[in-house]
């Protein structure tokens, strides 16, 4: 650590590190007890907000497992969350598994289903990789429309699924789901930041700048690709069951090709390959569409149709990832490294080093 | 008989989107997942600037038309010039991004009315053998043959059209030679949203049109793809074969699987010969 707080690096190991800088300690650790003491501090709708934030935060890191690490455009991400809610709905619905079991299961289910959809990416890129994950978005939402046809309590309304009981404890309640859900997001956290640092991550990295090189380096690319379909639908297997268990209520019209591009978005708002961007990406795409809505709140209730909200919130999506793509490809995590770069090389102003992807 | 007419239509509506998607992609290498949005919006557009005309069928066309070049124009020189040279996937969100706007453009302007575009001629020709066309479906077959000679006699006889086969073929070379590469790719954004916008309003004097009818984009895209990105006489057989699968299955198995299946088709295709049935092999992108 001869340069405290610089981006200068004089041993290999030190670029390997988290938290590369003192400080950023100070802030993870303010972020966490800020995070813990919230919910005593806010109202029961802003909990609410955060805890979708959250979750769609997890299944936004599984996507960029596969996108930001890997590169392999994925289209079929709602598919995977399907599988998460489709699973918790068979196991805990029909077979009554408890919570803590179906967890798991629907974490297999993840993979199983990442490892078919991931096969056509060991002949297809770029385009037609996107492609083959929407006829499988198409296929797998197939499947859950049929399940929930023939299984269903009835058709349109979906199931329901009632709160977890996790050992006599029924997790209800916007705060109690906080909690949980915060402690398994930074579980996450941790896991996508280490899994950058490991072999695997390295080999999606080499994969993504140049698969062919990666080959010629000697990593395997049918094993890492089909690796991070898994781990990625993995990821977002479990954060669908948790959005089913959280919200109760399971219905396949949720699980749109919208949704996948929702998902999308986060990561290019956030950042493509960064982890810190993914969730920022989440909250910010999760909370957009609430900001517009209390912006209309101003306008005079002549104007407000719901029809143009929702259109205003969709075309609002759609903006920032045109906008962030032709002037911002990084997200928001670089405008977060440039706030960093700025202190760290005050009061000088050098031209930003080209950061590693964190 | 019933059964061949409405693959005809169905052939002749995918062709219209597919040859929009072959051109940006012969063009520009940017494959566009925006163009069933364009096609709807297109036909959102021709439906009203022909009712704000008292149901005025030039007034349509013409409403259509400068849509069709304000919106290509707009979309090339604004947003798709700056991000060339990018890696790949950078065009392909792009345009996923321009397709979300479009679409709240349909939500918010025509508050998602279903909307059929009515010209006003019913009447239907009998043919042998039962089936019944109307003149909205003849309309169909022969805007859509008119479509393409036009395409071919651009593409084959005339200046601009040699200009454009240039730039397919290499941007740099041909902007060296004194081609406006900038004009060339805006006319192609402008032939392939006039193409979807015609095939918007072909699907909407059928059916209707609403903020949900944009999956025609992704069939024209998977047609485009079957018959291979790359070729105009692709997209034709590509549209036939996905037509054709498209309503067997709606007869034979189940409406909600026909979402998947041209996705299916273009995996067996793709498996097979990922250049498409009549594309070119050195298009190759796949591992």
């Amino acid at each position: 650590m001869a340069h405290r707080g610089s981006n200068l690096r004089i041993s290999y190991l030190e670029g390997n590190k988290i938290l590369p800088r003192p400080y950023q300690k100070v802030l993870v650790a303010i972020v966490v007890t800020g995070a813990l003491l919230l919910p005593a501090a806010s109202s029961t709708f802003f909990v609410h907000l955060i805890d979708l934030c959250f979750l769609a935060a997890t299944g936004a890191l599984g996507l960029t497992i596969l996108t930001g690490f890997c590169g392999q455009i994925s289209l079929g991400h709602a598919a995977f969350l399907a599988i998460g809610a489709f699973t918790t709905v068979i196991f805990s619905v029909h077979l009554k598994f408890p919570f803590l079991l179906v967890l798991p299961i629907a974490a297999v289910a993840g993979a199983i289903i990442g490892f078919v959809v991931g096969l056509p990416s060991l002949r297809f890129r770029g385009v037609y990789l996107a492609i083959s994950t929407l006829a499988m978005h198409y296929a797998i939402v197939f499947l859950a429309t049929s399940y929930q046809a023939n299984f269903g309590t009835s058709a349109s309304a979906g199931i329901t699924i009632r709160d977890p009981n996790v050992f006599g404890f029924v997790m209800q309640g916007d705060t109690a789901w906080y909690y949980f859900l915060f402690i398994f997001l930074s579980l996450v956290t941790v896991a996508c930041l280490n899994l950058g640092r490991t072999r695997p991550g390295r080999a999606w990295m080499a994969i993504r700048d140049r698969d062919i090189a990666a080959e010629a380096l000697g990593v395997s690319l049918a094993r890492y690709k089909l690796l991070a379909f898994m781990v990625s639908s993995t990821i977002a297997s479990v954060s669908g069951s948790l959005m089913a268990y959280y919200t109760n209520v399971v219905t396949v019209e949720r699980y749109t090709l919208d949704l996948a591009i929702l998902y999308v978005a986060m990561i290019i708002v956030g950042g493509m390959g960064s982890v810190l961007g993914s969730i920022l990406g989440a909250f910010f795409i999760t909370l957009l569409p609430y900001a517009i809505n209390s912006l209309f709140e101003f306008l005079p209730s002549s104007l407000r149709f719901s029809t143009t909200v929702f259109g205003v919130q969709v075309g609002a999506i759609g903006l920032c990832v045109i906008l962030f793509l032709v002037f911002e490809p990084k997200g928001l995590a670089e405008l977060w490294r440039r706030i960093e770069t700025y202190f760290d090389r005050w009061p000088f102003r050098y031209r930003p080093l080209e950061a590693t992807r964190r | 008989m019933e059964f061949a007419a409405t693959i005809l239509i169905l052939t002749c509506t995918y062709a219209l989107l597919a040859a929009g998607v072959v051109i940006l992609y012969k063009a520009g290498r940017v494959v566009n997942f925006a163009h069933g949005e364009i096609a709807v919006l297109g036909g959102y557009v021709f439906y009203s600037s022909g009712m704000v005309t008292g149901n005025s069928l030039w007034f349509a066309i013409f409403g259509a038309t400068v849509f069709s070049i304000i919106v290509g124009i707009f979309v090339y020189m604004a947003i798709m010039r700056r991000v060339v040279g990018e890696p790949f996937y950078v065009a392909i969100l792009l345009t996923i991004g321009l397709g979300v706007v479009f679409k709240s453009a349909i939500i918010v302007i025509w508050r998602a009315t279903e909307v059929t575009i009515d010209f006003g001629v019913q009447p239907a020709i009998r043919l042998a053998g039962g089936a019944t066309l109307s003149y909205m479906d003849v309309a169909t077959v022969i805007l859509t043959i008119v479509f393409f000679a036009a395409l071919y006699i651009f593409f084959r006889f005339t200046h601009l059209g040699i200009q454009f086969r240039g730039t397919a073929e290499n941007p740099l070379l041909a902007s060296q030679r004194g081609v406006n590469v900038n004009f060339v790719l805006s006319l192609a954004w402008v032939i392939a949203v006039f193409a979807a916008s015609l095939a918007g309003v072909l699907y909407g004097g059928r059916a209707f049109l609403s903020s949900e009818s944009v999956t025609i984009g992704l069939a024209g895209l998977t047609a485009a793809l079957v018959g291979g990105l790359d070729s105009l006489r692709g997209a034709v057989v590509g549209s036939f074969i996905v037509a054709l699968a498209q309503y067997l299955t709606v007869r034979l198995i189940s409406p909600v699987l026909s979402d998947a299946l041209p996705f299916i088709i273009v995996l067996v295709v793709m498996s097979v010969r990922p250049w498409g049935l009549l594309g070119t092999l050195e298009e190759l992108d796949r591992v």
